[in-house]
């Protein structure tokens, strides 16, 4: 057994009150009872606030660039498929800055859990605009109110074939660390759209807002039906936020449909590759 | 002697596939042969041609003249009649077009051939090479061989339907044009060989490697090494991942890199341009890779199917902050295998991103290469992964430790008890991030010994080619140059002109102290590249002070011939 204790690396820098501490204690406490250790967990970390998460949380470790958690997370997983792998990202860092990579690997079914912090401000860099931002919200980068309407990241995430998506609230620890628990369960791409106030430079949606606006998905929510999902997710925007699991269904993951690593042993562990004269044939 | 063929027609028609047959078909009567394809970037409506040249010897590159022309439509005949002297042979059907001037003509009725045999226009082709190897005196025993490989699967009848088309276009030059036969392809001994292109060296040499996972985004000259290894990728166990775009395929690379697999991408200029950032990546988190760009003329899309040199000075400054990189240019199929197996041993040892840079020309050209230089390489190689461990031995393992040599052990995550920290940030020896300022200079210092440490322990010099004293001129290339030089050399020795060539393929960093002594002479050198600004030629002259004058540059698209440098370095006397 292991406490939050082997997880926990330096103590955080975060500033008082910050969304992200609950976050970080979520994560490590969702890993204490799911047994895991600091030595058996893979994860990628982005870079904003939510990124440097790197320095106080213990396991194996790539802390990369901007954006690009994600595609870090898959080459990890294509190495080492056993290994959970978790994607610790930011909202500019997961749906602005790589994008492309979040709504291509929803598509692979890639067994990631991917957690982003969703405070629709760019904390790091000093208060200006991210992409879940409300249309109209005011900012470094966006005096007068900003021009685009707020990305979804859940309509995003359910239209592009993520098997597993939740949002949950950081003001709400219990019900954060069984939605992570149940995001790194579940057998491909999870995406945990974890709202949370920034306390510094978020001055609009803050815990006594989301304390007002969210509800939990109720006891007869179908989350395996990819039309009720797509309706609840619709509350993002209508300021209606549901939290829970909004969908989950089987799919046959990335690395479960290919063959090289299909005889319970992972890429890392194969046996080295020596039939040449297989591949000579085709040159003669 | 060499000699050369051309077979040229429209665009989407089996040229490439007919090329690729003749070279096959002459390996197997025991010549070398080099092969090239000016294609544009279309799928069907251009004009393509495939030239192969063979001979004993192994050929640099194409002769200035064609002796024996196919073409497949008029066109053909117009765009390559330049070439041709009395004694080429034009191959052609006088129902397309009537051939003038002074030729040899062999006339093949395609046309008829196709209306008796009821044959789509693209068996054209067939008939052509059935015509291609009478002529050159050649039987169609390796013809045949090919057709079975090629088509056994889908039945007999398929591959008796080619063979009838190859063998009417044979008897029809065996009854009409007997007298004009030649013996050029007469059959000769040979301990075997295979003709790859160097997308196929460098897809072969990474198997070699135990590379496990590539990644790419298609991009021409080096989509094929993608295509190569996704194909074999059930044989081999490698995962093979085309990714949504090249910084996700770098990324991916990189994450599987870190978990312990070696692992490769490859692009070329544009898409290493977006990969960027994350070659910067790899050096602050010291996270092998390897990295196969495949150059082609820029800027922005340039002309995606012809070849430069012209990503050098880009590639050797690619990312931001300073870190080490190695970068090695092979300049031909057996340097191909040799250098990609060395860049993957040189990531590991290192921890560092190293570059193979390739060019359309090296790419996608196909040459012989020796089954035996292939077999004792393999046999001969030993995996080297370097501070690579899967256990450690210290109490408390430090990811970044710092070391004499700028190398710290690397530990493959899996490891009970242990953790870590690959860090984009600048880090600690336990790699948590920091800003202290000696920590910071630690760090810094340990990553540039490594280069110290390549310098001594792994870079090698140019290869000399030729007497650098005797040699009244001495050329300078590197990479893909090599050929057209050694070319250019072997045409000086035909006029009693001695010359020496000294090519590059450990391209950086360089070694001044190692490098100057072949500078030191007061000879006449003349720097050879593929691109408009010289720029290896800045590269050495930035990293060991030697500045050569004297500049023969070529950047239109095509490779430079050995003729042509001849040329241009006469031209050069009259300024």
């Amino acid at each position: 057994m292991t406490n939050i204790q082997d997880f926990s690396g330096y103590p955080p820098t975060w500033c008082p009150g910050c969304g992200n501490h609950g976050i970080g204690i979520g994560l490590k406490t969702a890993l204490v009872q799911l047994n895991l250790d600091p030595s058996s967990v893979f994860v990628a970390f982005g870079i904003g606030c939510s990124g440097n998460m790197n320095d106080f949380l213990n396991a194996y470790v790539v802390h990369g660039l901007h954006g690009r958690a994600i595609p870090l997370a898959i080459g990890m997983k294509l190495a080492n498929h056993k290994m959970p792998v978790i994607v610790v990202a930011g909202d500019g860092d997961c749906y602005g800055e790589g994008g492309n990579h979040f709504l291509h690997a929803c598509r692979g079914n890639h067994n990631i859990t991917v957690i982003v912090h969703d405070n629709r401000v760019y904390g790091l860099t000093t208060g200006q605009s991210a992409p879940t931002a409300k249309k109209g919200y005011r900012s470094k980068s966006t005096p007068t109110g900003i021009i685009e309407i707020s990305l979804n990241p859940l309509t995003l995430a359910l239209t592009q074939g993520a098997t597993f998506v939740a949002q949950t609230f950081a003001g709400d620890a219990s019900h954060m660390i069984e939605i992570i628990k149940q995001g790194i369960q579940h057998k491909g791409f999870s995406l945990i759209n974890v709202l949370q106030p920034c306390v510094t430079f978020n001055k609009v949606n803050t815990y006594q807002y989301y304390q007002k606006k969210v509800f939990k998905l109720g006891e007869n929510y179908k989350k395996s039906d990819l039309r009720s999902a797509l309706e609840a997710a619709q509350g993002n925007r209508d300021e209606k936020y549901p939290l829970g699991i909004l969908f989950q269904e089987e799919r046959l993951t990335f690395t479960d449909q290919l063959s090289q690593i299909q005889k319970g042993k992972t890429l890392l562990q194969n046996e080295r590759f020596s039939a040449f004269d297989d591949l000579f044939k085709e040159f003669s | 002697m060499k000699h050369s063929w051309l077979i040229g027609g429209e665009a989407g028609f089996g040229i490439m596939t007919t090329g690729l047959m003749f070279s096959k078909i002459s390996s197997r009567r025991g010549y070398n042969i080099f092969d090239y394809v000016e294609y544009p970037s279309l799928i069907r409506g251009g004009h393509n041609a495939y030239e192969v040249a063979f001979s004993l010897e192994e050929p640099y590159d194409f002769k200035p003249t064609i002796d024996c022309l196919v073409c497949l439509n008029q066109k053909t005949f117009e765009l390559h009649k330049d070439r041709l002297a009395s004694d080429s042979l034009v191959i052609y059907d006088d129902h397309d077009f009537m051939l003038e001037g002074d030729y040899v003509k062999v006339a093949i009725p395609f046309y008829n051939i196709l209306q008796k045999l009821k044959g789509d226009s693209i068996m054209k082709n067939t008939i052509a090479l059935g015509a291609s190897l009478a002529i050159m005196g050649a039987d169609l025993t390796e013809a045949d061989d090919i057709f079975q490989d090629q088509f056994g699967k889908k039945g007999q009848e398929v591959v008796d339907f080619n063979k009838k088309f190859a063998e009417e276009g044979f008897n029809f030059v065996k009854n009409n044009h007997s007298q004009k036969i030649k013996d050029w392809l007469i059959k000769k001994d040979s301990d075997g060989k295979l003709v790859m292109t160097g997308n196929d060296a460098f897809s072969l040499a990474s198997v070699i490697a135990d590379c496990r996972l590539y990644v790419a985004y298609p991009m021409t000259p080096s989509s094929s090494v993608l295509s190569t290894l996704a194909a074999w990728q059930e044989k081999t166990g490698m995962i093979v991942r085309h990714a949504e775009d090249e910084i996700s395929v770098i990324n991916t690379a990189l994450g599987g890199s870190f978990a312990g697999v070696r692992a490769a991408v490859g692009t070329s200029g544009g898409g290493f341009a977006l990969m960027v950032e994350s070659v910067s990546l790899s050096g602050m988190t010291e996270t092998p890779i390897v990295i196969f760009i495949s150059q082609r003329p820029g800027p922005a899309t340039g002309m995606p199917t012809w070849t430069e040199q012209g990503d050098l000075l880009f590639t050797i400054n690619a990312g931001h902050g300073e870190f080490p990189k190695i970068v090695l240019a092979p300049g031909g199929l057996e340097e191909m295998i040799e250098l990609t197996v060395k860049a993957y041993d040189l990531a590991d040892v290192y921890q560092t991103p190293v570059v193979i840079l390739s060019d359309m020309f090296l790419s996608e050209g196909h040459r012989t290469i020796s089954n035996k230089f292939i077999n004792q390489f393999i046999s001969n190689y030993k995996l080297n992964r370097g501070k690579t461990i899967i256990k450690t031995q210290e109490s408390k393992y430090l990811r970044y430790q710092i070391t004499a040599d700028g190398i710290s052990p690397r530990l493959i995550p899996g490891e009970k008890g242990v953790f870590y920290q690959a860090n984009s940030y600048e880090h600690l020896e336990d790699g948590h991030t920091t800003e202290d300022s000696i920590a910071r200079k630690q760090q810094v210092d340990k990553r540039n010994n490594k280069t110290l440490t390549y310098l001594t322990n792994d870079f090698q010099l140019p290869k000399v080619y030729g007497d650098l004293e005797k040699a009244e001129i001495v050329f300078v290339a590197w990479g893909s140059m090599k050929r057209p030089v050694l070319e250019a050399q072997k045409l000086l020795i035909e006029q009693n002109k001695q010359s020496a060539v000294i090519h590059f393929s450990y391209i950086y960093p360089l070694d001044e102290k190692k490098i100057k002594p072949l500078f030191s002479t007061n000879k006449r050198y003349v720097l050879v590249e593929n691109n408009s600004t010289g720029q290896f030629g800045k590269l050495l002259r930035q990293e060991t002070g030697i500045n050569i004058t004297e500049k023969l540059f070529k950047y239109d698209g095509r490779q430079f011939t050995g003729k042509e440098i001849l040329e241009k370095l006469i031209m050069k006397n009259y300024d």
